[in-house]
C-alpha cells in the first residue's frame, strides 16, 4: 500500500498565476471602488447604499470590503435539479465539473427540415428542447432562439413555455423583463409543488444582463431583484466586446467585465444572502474588419479562459462559452471554431458553457451545430477524465499472462475497461473505406442530420405534470391579456 | 422445446460458455438431434451477435465471448455431428504468411470462424508457400485463409497463391485474405476468392465461399 501520492486524475489547464489573478482580482476591486457604474434602478441604489455603498445620482461605487463579503456569501457549489427527479439530469456544480448547453435569443434557426435560414419561431422551441433533452453531452436547456411569432413582449415566456414540457434537464430562462420572469417562475414553482419546494430543489437558472460598459439597466436589475427575492439561481452576464465597449486587452476587458457581474453580485447577496450566483459572460472581440462580435475568435477562448480562472480564484462559478461560430452553414469552419472552443472551455473547467450550437456570430441558431457539438464535448470530456494510475491499470500482470505476440481481446482485463477508457463515437465515422462506401458514403453533415432527425422522430422527454400544463395555459392567457391592455 | 432453444441462443448471445456447454447436453438429454441444437440455437445466437456487430451495439472482446461458447456447444456437438452424417461447413486452414510475425489477425478470424460452425486448421505465422501446401495436402481444407499486417509482406500473399497454383491444388480450394493493408482491389488482384475487411467479416466470407450463407 502507497500513502500520500500526489494524484492529477485529470488533464490539468492552468493560464495565469496566482499573483496575475491576485492583480486582476484587484483591478476589479479598484473599478467597483473608485469608478463605479450606472445603475438605472431606484430600488437596487438604495439596497446598495443599506448595504454600505457610495451612491451619487445614478453612479454607484463599492467599497472593497463589501464586494468581498458578497464574494464570500455566494457559494461556490450546488445542484441544479432535473424537474423529474432524474438524478442524470441533473447539474452539480463545483470545482473541475464543466456542463454545456445553447444559448438564447438568436433571430434566426436553421429550418430542421430544410436546412435553410428562417426566423425562429414558437414550433422550434420544443424540438431544440428535445434534442437537448435527448444528447448525452448537453446538461442544460437554452433555446437557441427569439420566438418571432408570438407578440413581441412575450418571445420569452413562449419560449419557457416551450422548453419546459420537452426537457427534464436544467433550464437557463432568458426573459423580457420582470412579467416574463414571474411567469416562468409559476410554471416551475407549479411543477415543483409550491414555492418552497423550489427553493429546495431549482430546477432552472435565471439569466439577465447588465449593459457594458459600466451599466446596470432598469430591466436586468427588475429581473435580479425578482430571482433573488424568489431565491432562484441567477447568472448575471455582460457581453463586453473588446475594442468596442470593453478595452482592447484581454485583461482590460476581464476587468471591466468582471466589475460589471460583481455589482449584480453585490445587489443579489445583499438581497438573498448565499443566493446561488454564476458570474458572466461572453467575452471576445469587435473583427474590425467585419464589425461582428466574433464568436469563432480565439481571444474568445482565451479571454474566457482567464474570466474562468479569475471567477475560481475569487470562488463563484462561471458562466462559460464555447461550441459557436461565425460560420454561416455547417462547414469545416464551424466544426473547427465550434470544437476547439468547446475543447478549451472544457480544459477550463468553466461550470456551464453556453452558445453551443451558435452560428453566424450568434445570429442563427442551429440544431445540427448543437448535435456536432455534442460530439466534440464528448471526445473532450474523455481528454479532461485524464488516466488513471493504480494497481489494476498498470496491468502488470496482464503483460505477464499475455506474453510476446499474444493478444489482449480475450484477458478479462480487456472487457472490465474497454467500454469505460475508450470514447466511442456516434457521429465520427471509424469505418474502413469499404463499409463506408457502401453505406453511402456519408459525410459527417449527413449523419449528424440523420441523428437529430432521429432523435425528433423517437426521443420522449418525460412529460411534466397535467396540473403544470394548466397552470402553463393559464400563464400565457393572462400575458396575452396584459399585452392586448397595454 | 423452443425455450431451450431460446436459452441457447441468449446463453451464445451473452458470451456464456459454462451455460451453452450446459444447455447443448441437456439439450441432447431430452432427445433433441445435435442439428436441431446446432440450428435453431447456437447459430440462432451466432446470426444475432453478427447483426449486433455490424450495428455497433456489440464490441470485438465480447463477440469473441460469444464465439468461444459456439465453441463450447461445438465441442459436444461436433463427433456428433460427423457420425450422424451431417454435412459441416468444413475446414478453414489459417496461417500469417512468410515474413510476418503478426498472430492476432489471423487468430481473430479463425475464433470467428470457430463460432460459426468451421474447423479450424492453423499453420501458425511466417508459414511459407511450403507450408501452406503441405498443410492444403495434409487436411483437404475447403478455404484458406492468409493474413499480412505489413505492407511489406502482404505481397507474399500472391506468391503463396502463385506457388497453391502451381502445385496443382489451387481448383479444390477456396482462399480468402485479409489483414490491415489488404483491400478488396488487392485480393482481387492477386487473384484470391474472397476478402474480410475484419473478423467477423472475414468469417462471413468463409460462410460464403462455401455456398453456406
Amino acid at each position: 500500500m502507497r500513502g500520500n501520492n500526489t494524484v492529477n486524475s485529470g488533464v490539468r489547464f492552468r493560464m495565469l498565476t496566482d499573483d496575475q489573478l491576485e492583480e486582476l482580482y484587484n483591478g476589479v476591486l479598484h473599478v467597483l471602488e473608485y469608478t463605479g457604474l450606472e445603475v438605472h434602478h431606484e430600488q437596487a441604489r438604495e439596497i446598495l447604499k443599506e448595504a454600505g455603498a457610495w451612491v451619487d445620482g445614478l453612479r454607484v461605487r463599492i467599497p472593497s470590503y463589501l464586494v468581498k463579503k458578497s464574494l464570500a456569501l455566494a457559494p461556490r457549489s450546488f445542484t441544479i435539479f432535473a424537474r423529474d427527479g432524474n438524478p442524470k439530469h441533473d447539474i452539480h456544480i463545483g470545482p473541475g465539473r464543466g456542463h454545456f448547453g445553447p444559448g438564447p435569443t438568436c433571430p434566426n434557426f436553421i429550418d430542421v427540415e430544410t436546412l435553410e435560414r428562417r426566423l425562429f419561431v414558437k414550433s422550434d422551441v420544443p424540438l431544440v428542447a428535445k434534442t437537448v433533452d435527448a444528447l448525452p453531452n448537453i446538461d442544460f436547456c437554452e433555446s437557441l432562439g427569439t420566438v418571432n411569432d408570438v407578440h413581441h413582449e412575450l418571445g420569452a415566456l413562449y419560449e419557457f413555455a416551450g422548453m419546459f414540457p420537452n426537457t427534464s434537464k436544467p433550464i437557463v430562462a432568458w426573459s423580457y423583463d420582470k412579467y416574463d420572469s414571474a411567469g416562468i417562475h409559476e410554471i416551475a414553482v407549479a411543477e415543483a409543488g409550491g414555492q418552497e419546494a423550489f427553493e429546495r430543489r431549482p430546477t432552472y437558472i435565471h439569466y439577465c444582463e447588465p449593459l457594458s460598459p459600466l451599466v446596470s439597466t432598469k430591466e436586468a436589475l427588475d429581473k435580479l431583484i425578482f430571482a433573488a427575492e424568489h431565491r432562484i439561481p441567477l447568472i448575471f452576464t455582460p457581453c463586453p466586446i473588446a475594442g468596442g465597449t470593453a478595452p482592447v486587452t484581454p485583461a482590460g476587458i476581464i476587468i471591466q467585465g468582471a466589475a460589471e457581474s460583481w455589482m449584480g453580485l453585490t445587489i443579489a447577496q445583499a438581497l438573498q444572502p448565499g443566493l446561488p450566483y454564476i458570474m458572466g459572460g461572453v467575452f471576445s472581440v469587435m473583427d474590425m474588419s467585419a464589425m461582428i462580435l466574433s464568436y469563432g475568435a480565439p481571444e474568445l477562448s482565451l479571454m474566457m479562459a482567464g474570466l474562468t480562472e479569475l471567477a475560481h480564484y475569487a470562488g463563484l462559478p462561471l458562466w462559460q462559452t464555447g461550441g459557436c461560430t461565425d460560420s454561416k452553414t455547417f462547414d469545416e469552419q464551424a466544426i473547427i471554431e465550434g470544437s476547439l472552443s468547446a475543447f478549451f472551455s472544457a480544459l477550463t473547467g468553466g461550470d456551464l458553457c453556453h452558445d453551443v450550437g451558435y452560428t453566424e456570430s450568434a445570429m442563427t441558431g442551429s440544431v445540427f451545430q448543437l448535435c456536432a457539438m455534442d460530439e466534440a464535448i464528448g471526445y473532450s470530456r474523455r481528454i479532461t477524465r485524464g488516466i488513471e494510475v493504480n494497481e489494476d491499470t498498470l496491468a502488470v500482470d496482464v503483460i505477464k499472462a499475455v506474453g510476446p505476440n499474444g493478444h489482449y481481446l480475450r484477458q478479462p482485463h480487456t472487457r472490465r475497461y474497454y467500454k469505460n477508457e475508450f470514447w466511442y463515437p456516434n457521429l465520427c465515422d471509424r469505418r474502413n473505406y469499404e463499409e463506408w462506401d457502401s453505406m453511402g458514403k456519408k459525410t459527417m453533415k449527413d449523419r449528424t442530420v440523420a441523428r437529430v432527425h432521429e432523435i425528433l422522430a423517437t426521443h420522449k422527454p418525460s412529460p411534466i405534470k397535467p396540473e403544470t400544463q394548466k397552470v402553463i395555459e393559464k400563464v400565457l392567457a393572462e400575458a396575452e391579456e396584459r399585452v392586448k391592455v397595454s | 422445446m423452443s425455450e431451450i432453444f431460446e436459452k441457447l441462443s441468449t446463453a451464445v448471445l451473452e458470451g456464456d460458455a459454462e451455460k451453452t456447454h450446459k444447455l447443448v447436453e441437456r439439450g441432447l438429454k431430452q432427445g433433441l438431434s445435435p442439428k436441431e441444437i446446432l440450428d435453431n440455437g447456437l447459430i440462432v445466437g451466432m446470426d444475432e451477435v453478427g447483426a449486433r456487430f455490424k450495428r455497433g451495439d456489440m464490441f470485438v472482446p465480447e463477440v469473441l465471448m460469444s464465439a468461444d461458447s459456439m465453441a463450447a456447444g461445438m465441442e459436444i456437438l461436433r463427433p456428433l455431428l460427423i457420425e450422424s452424417g451431417v454435412k459441416m461447413l468444413g475446414k478453414v486452414l489459417m496461417g500469417t504468411v512468410k515474413g510476418d510475425l503478426h498472430d492476432i489477425g489471423k487468430n481473430l478470424v479463425s475464433m470467428m470462424c470457430e463460432g460459426a460452425g468451421f474447423e479450424i486448421i492453423d499453420i501458425g505465422f511466417n508459414a511459407g508457400p511450403e507450408k501452406f501446401i503441405d498443410a492444403i495436402k495434409q487436411h483437404q481444407p475447403q478455404v484458406v485463409g492468409m493474413s499480412a499486417m505489413l505492407t511489406t509482406t502482404m505481397r507474399a500473399m500472391g506468391q503463396t497463391i502463385k506457388a497453391i497454383e502451381e502445385a496443382g491444388l489451387r481448383d479444390q480450394i477456396k482462399i480468402m485474405v485479409g489483414g490491415a493493408p489488404v483491400d478488396r482491389d488487392f485480393a482481387n488482384a492477386i487473384g484470391a476468392d474472397g476478402y474480410g475487411s475484419n473478423a467477423p467479416s472475414g468469417a462471413d466470407t468463409a460462410k460464403q465461399l462455401v455456398g453456406a450463407a
